[in-house]
């Protein structure tokens, strides 16, 4: 080669080395212009020319240091030219390659491995071209060299012919027929049969016979082996098949053995569904029942790629229109990036016309997914649902459309999908025209004039379409009735007031009772929103509707309260946790409720253990004064008992108070459920200004407790003064 | 040869080393040429990203996410362990524990005593998945569920187990799943927020839920989790002022607008234009949420299906229903929070309750959302945030024992949006303890959800304090064995 043109093609060589190696440096930002993407597109042509220059140049660089060829000139001379255009010639399949794999579509497991085997076959051609003129650079070094870069090429080829042509391209006609559809498959020949050629036949098989068993053919498997036969049709707990996949992966009679490909859990189900359904030789998938489960995993089976991203032929719609005609009542929205496929959403049925739809027609080719829920739709909007030819999925959920609307909706050739749930179509309606539609795959008729049982028959004249029937009480299971609420804004009263118990759902009776009985739905007064209480009552109620079981009782507690202080304060102090609001806590009408989710400090409970509780009112008009009540919280389990003592100071100041009586609350004597109820007690009636209560937490819990002899906790959440 | 070196040094000279070099420095050119902000910091893995619509074709629009807070049981409702009943009282095996960490609740306890599930377990379905009598509803439905009992996580304590599940890291100030959902799927319906959340609680030892949890983090305010509670006002300060009328409220708005323009264009910060977005959807909010919140037209077979409660405001069956609504109104992420579940001791009796709970009204809403042809489109979620360990927590007795946190091995189960229904996936040891096939990192369970959402989690991303944040992490790998 000329010297001058020998010089350029080094120097080209040191730039292409550098750019590579910036290249790689920055591949993560490296953006490809489109103009120069062309040159990427050519690697598969120009890979060529550095497989067949370079595997050239090696082969006469292996044996380069043979005596005759170091004699030879030409010999040295040539390889140079032919190994530094080769290098040249891998570094711009390379660049161009980079380039090409910044392209989309390009991802996965096999293209590092190319790219780098790629990138090695260049940088050893590189490196290799200027290190074989020195001095270390012996015959092992120039047979290994040769060697590591002729399998290089090779390896880089091939990954780069998987990514081209997919993986088993070659052995791909010998090894693979053409997948059965689903609708001919047979489950036996195209399910099971699969299994067993691939992780059993390489054993059993007529050359080679482990265990006198063949899996080849139907007669065989019926036939077993040296142990028996190999299943008992329709029992797969005791075929020997089963049982040895099942033993552990250890045992010597585990099949497949230790070190074969192992049957995966899908493969195992359907062997065992198989066998379960009398292991029939002959069956079709599709004859099996349409939620059975070995036609829904042969099913999977039988296409176990991953659906493809679907694509659609028809050209995007402009963004500006869809800005233009996307509304707060109309939300417009491609199903993905790059896809040109629109879903349509209505919302408001307020602000719902026929024009809306109509508006639509500018990209009635792109909608796909149209959802009209609710909306108001008439038989007479169908013929502007119909325009989108393209529509997979409809929902047309509670509107008014009838069996003549759903006619006109059959000539919507893409249509998969459709809701008609709460509409008024009939059994006859889609009698007649559930044949006519091309595509449907599913259709949903909840809450329908379709009786289950004509639901049931439709979907028996037409199996490949699923037929969503949703739930519907047919009154062979009720179910109870959930307890009736009061609605008082509070239960504490000192006019008289009328008692408001109510129950959320519709045409329930209350029943109820006043005088601590049990209510039940004959004898009990039947609630009529007119009863009016005066004195502190327990009411107790139920609720009853016909075809629902009655509800648990719930007791609702009115407390009359005539006095309320004017100004309280406490004389002692409350246990940090159980402060409550303070001494305005007794009086703010806020009952505190038994709920092991809401601690009872945050749950209007005042609570005292080590003192007792000490309050003050103090009252600007005196009262006369017969009765005392605290409302408290009774837990034995946890140590919360009533108080052992109440006692009731009075005067007419804070410095004369005389003890006008003192309540001995019972105390609990085993262990009960929590208790939530009123302690106090009544006595000669007094006037006074001032009020001293004290209540005494016990002292020692009793014998029978867990923590005998220690203090009780007493809570407190409301006081009543009548 | 030496003379060799000598001609070497004298060819190899100073003009010849420039020119080579310019040669390197000039294919550096060439080749930044190709690097577009190379130099000025580089914002090219967002430039990509356009919020609101999916990298891929969806298979779920919508998520209704039913968690079950405080951690129920996976012993006494999905993963059937007859094990443990012939096990019962022994000592958990040394070695099935190995080095593992206890919480401090019983890391002191001196014995272990294995803990078998008191209630029984029965096969349902076409799948024939192990349910226990403890849900009844449930049970009726598994060929509509996929039941994964290899769950694990990272955590030991609800809050940041929560907090993991939900944002992706222990520690919280990160976005919430419903909240990178309504940053990468945006709006559907204009009138209601992406993302909503609702609470109720059981009679269970509860822990609690704050909002943190459906923060919007980092990204624009828009997409943080309203919470709607029960009550006459669902959504805080909704309602209209006394005195005031639509028509004044517009002004009002219109006018607060303009201001807002002003000082935006000032000071260009975007929490000012997302005010802005909020009160207008907080306008278009008043009337749509009244609409969405009535449940008095729901028709009988609807209240029988999810049970009376339904129509008591603030329960677990209410908050089922009102999720049915709002997700069926376009809301891309309904939030459940169901508090209770936190059994250390008196499971029996507690577990029943809360399982009572949620038992008809999940399944009632896979139900509804299937009669309506929205299962399909919208994935339904039912799992708490860690599991119970197989000993008991406290003394063992015949009917009475507790359970102590367990993060290696929990059972949730999930529904429609493009999961295989009918199946059980993975599966743990004889004593339940440890996964033993097929295990499900929480990452992995965030990577799936938003890969059925058409979200790549590697690339839905958004570059905060000079890092890139996924609501995956660093890790995540969709388990593609329970798609459909």
């Amino acid at each position: 080669m000329n010297k001058k043109f020998k010089d350029i093609a080094e120097q080209a060589l040191i730039v292409s080395t550098i750019f590579i190696l910036f290249l790689l440096l920055f591949e993560s930002k490296l953006v490809v212009p489109v103009w120069l993407q062309p040159v990427g597109r050519m690697h598969p042509l120009f890979l060529h020319f550095p497989i067949v220059l370079l595997l050239l140049a090696l082969g006469m660089e292996f044996f380069r240091f043979n005596p005759a060829n170091t004699a030879n000139t030409f010999y040295r001379i040539f390889l140079t030219n032919f190994w530094l255009i080769g290098a040249l010639s891998a570094a711009v399949t390379v660049i161009m390659g980079i380039f090409l794999s910044k392209e989309t579509g390009y991802e996965g497991e096999t293209l590092p491995w190319h790219k780098w085997t790629g990138i090695a076959v260049f940088f050893l051609a590189a490196i290799g071209y200027w290190c074989r003129t020195m001095t270390w650079y012996q015959a092992p070094v120039a047979k290994g060299l040769a060697l590591v870069t002729t399998l290089c090429v090779v390896l880089a080829g091939h990954y780069g012919s998987v990514l081209t042509h997919g993986d088993n391209f070659i052995t791909g006609p010998i090894l693979k027929s053409a997948p059965v559809p689903l609708e001919e498959a047979i489950v036996f020949n195209d399910v099971i049969q699969p299994i067993f050629e691939q992780k059993c036949v390489s054993c059993h098989n007529p050359d080679k016979l482990k265990g006198e068993l063949m899996l080849t053919d139907a007669k065989s498997i019926l036939k077993g082996g040296k142990t028996g036969k190999l299943f008992v049709a329709g029992q797969p707990e005791i075929s020997l098949l089963l049982q040895r996949i099942h033993l552990p992966s250890e045992d010597k009679k585990h099949m497949p053995p230790i070190g074969k490909s192992q049957l995966n859990p899908q493969e195992i189900a359907l062997l065992s569904l198989w066998i379960k359904a009398k292991a029939d030789f002959t069956k079709k998938v599709i004859d099996l029942p349409l939620n059975d489960s070995l036609r829904l995993i042969a099913s999977t089976f039988l296409s176990p790629v991953e659906r493809e991203e679907e694509t659609f032929d028809f050209a995007a719609a402009d963004e500006e229109t869809i800005q233009k005609l996307t509304t707060e009542f109309r939300s417009i929205a491609p199903l993905a990036r790059e896809s040109p496929a629109l879903a349509v959403n209505f919302f408001n049925k307020t602000a719902f016309t026929t024009e809306k739809i109509k508006e639509l027609k500018e990209i009635k080719e792109q909608v796909v997914f149209l959802n009209l829920a609710k909306m108001p739709v008439k038989d007479g909007d169908i013929s502007q649902i119909t325009a989108f030819e393209n529509l997979q999925k409809l929902d047309l959920n509670f509107t008014d459309i009838t069996g003549k609307g759903l006619k006109e909706l059959t000539s919507l050739k893409q249509l998969k999908n459709l809701s008609i749930s709460g509409t008024k179509v009939t059994a006859k309606d889609l009698l007649a025209v559930v044949p006519n539609f091309k595509s449907l795959n599913t259709i949903v008729v909840w809450n329908t004039g379709l009786t289950i049982e004509e639901i049931r028959q439709l979907q028996k004249a037409h199996p490949r379409i699923r037929f969503i029937e949703g739930f519907k009480d047919d009154g062979k299971n009720p179910i109870k009735l959930n307890p009736p609420q009061v609605k008082n804004k509070s239960t504490v009263f000192n006019e008289p007031v009328l008692v408001q118990l109510a129950h959320p759902v519709k045409g329930v009776q209350i029943r109820f009772t006043t005088d601590g009985t049990e209510p039940d739905s004959i004898k009990s007064a039947l609630f009529t929103n007119q009863t009016v209480i005066k004195a502190s009552t327990n009411i107790r109620a139920k609720a009853y509707k016909e075809g629902w079981f009655g509800s648990d009782e719930v007791a609702f507690d009115f407390f009359k309260r005539t006095y309320v202080p004017d100004s309280v304060r406490l004389l002692l102090p409350l246990n940090r946790v159980h402060q409550a609001e303070g001494a305005k806590s007794f009086f703010d009408e806020k009952l505190g409720t038994f709920n092991a989710n809401s601690p009872a400090w945050a749950n209007n409970w005042a609570g005292v253990r080590n003192n007792d509780l000490a309050l003050m009112a103090e009252f600007k008009k005196p009262i006369l004064l017969s009765s005392v009540e605290l409302r408290i919280m009774e837990e034995t389990e946890t140590g919360i008992f009533p108080p052992e003592a109440i006692e009731v100071w009075g005067g007419n100041s804070p410095d004369q108070l005389k003890k006008i009586a003192v309540i001995k609350p019972s105390i609990p004597t085993k262990h009960r459920t929590h208790l939530l109820q009123a302690v106090g007690g009544k006595f000669k009636p007094q006037t006074v200004s001032y009020l001293k209560i004290v209540a005494k937490p016990l002292s020692k819990m009793p014998e029978w407790h867990g923590g005998k002899g220690k203090p009780a906790l007493l809570l407190v959440d409301e006081m009543f003064f009548n | 040869m030496e003379k060799e070196f000598l001609e070497h040094g004298l060819t190899f000279n100073r003009r010849r080393f420039l020119s080579t070099m310019s040669l390197g420095l000039g294919s550096v050119a060439l080749g930044s040429l190709m690097i577009p902000n190379l130099l000025n910091g580089g914002e090219v893995d967002e430039a990509g990203f356009v919020p609101g619509i999916p990298h891929f074709a969806p298979k779920a629009k919508r998520v209704i996410y039913l968690f079950q807070n405080g951690a129920p049981s996976q012993f006494e409702t999905f993963d059937y362990k007859p094990k443990l009943c012939e096990m019962v009282g022994q000592e958990l095996p040394p070695s099935v524990r190995g080095m593992q960490r206890l919480t401090g609740m019983t890391a002191n306890q001196a014995s272990f005593p294995l803990a078998a599930s008191f209630v029984d377990f029965k096969q349902y379905g076409q799948s024939g998945a192990w349910v226990s009598d403890l849900m009844p509803y449930t049970s009726k439905i598994v060929d509509d569920l996929c039941i994964v009992k290899s769950m694990y996580t990272e955590a030991i304590n609800h809050d940041p187990a929560l907090t993991f599940f939900q944002t992706g890291s222990q520690q919280g100030n990160r976005p919430s799943m419903g909240a990178w959902l309504s940053y990468g799927l945006g709006n559907e319906n204009k009138n209601l927020p992406d993302f909503t959340v609702l609470l109720s609680r059981g009679i269970g030892n509860g822990q609690g839920v704050y909002s943190k949890l459906w923060s919007n983090g980092f990204l624009d305010s828009i997409h943080q989790g309203v919470q709607f509670s029960k009550g006459e006002d669902p959504v805080l300060y909704l309602r209209d002022p006394e005195g005031m009328d639509r028509a004044a409220r517009r002004e009002m708005l219109d006018n607060l607008s303009e201001l807002n323009q002003l000082s935006y264009s000032e000071f260009g910060d975007p929490e000012i234009a997302a005010k802005v977005k909020q009160y207008e959807m907080a306008y278009r909010m008043q009337t749509a949420v009244p609409e969405v919140m009535d449940l008095s037209k729901e028709p009988d077979d609807i209240v029988k299906l999810y049970g009376p409660d339904c129509l008591v405001p603030g329960t677990y069956a209410a908050n089922c229903l009102l999720a049915r609504k709002l997700s069926e109104n376009g809301v891309r992420f309904v939030q459940l929070y169901h508090q209770g579940w936190d059994q250390h001791g008196n499971l029996p009796f507690e577990i029943t309750s809360q399982a009572k709970d949620v038992d008809q009204a999940s399944a009632a809403l896979v139900t509804d959302l299937k009669q309506r042809g929205l299962l399909d489109e919208t994935l339904v979620i039912w799992g708490g945030e860690f599991g119970r360990t197989s000993y008991s927590q406290g003394k063992l007795t015949a009917d009475n024992y507790g359970r102590d946190h367990h993060p290696r091995c929990f059972t949730i189960w999930m529904a429609g949006g493009g999961i295989k229904p009918g199946m059980v996936y993975g599966d743990t040891d004889e004593v339940g303890y440890n996964v033993s096939r097929n295990p499900v990192h929480v990452h992995d369970f965030q990577a799936t959800v938003l890969h059925l959402l058409g979200l790549n989690h590697e690339k839905l991303i958004f570059k905060h304090l000079g890092r890139r944040y996924r609501l995956t992490d660093v890790s995540g790998k969709v388990v593609r064995d329970i798609i459909s």
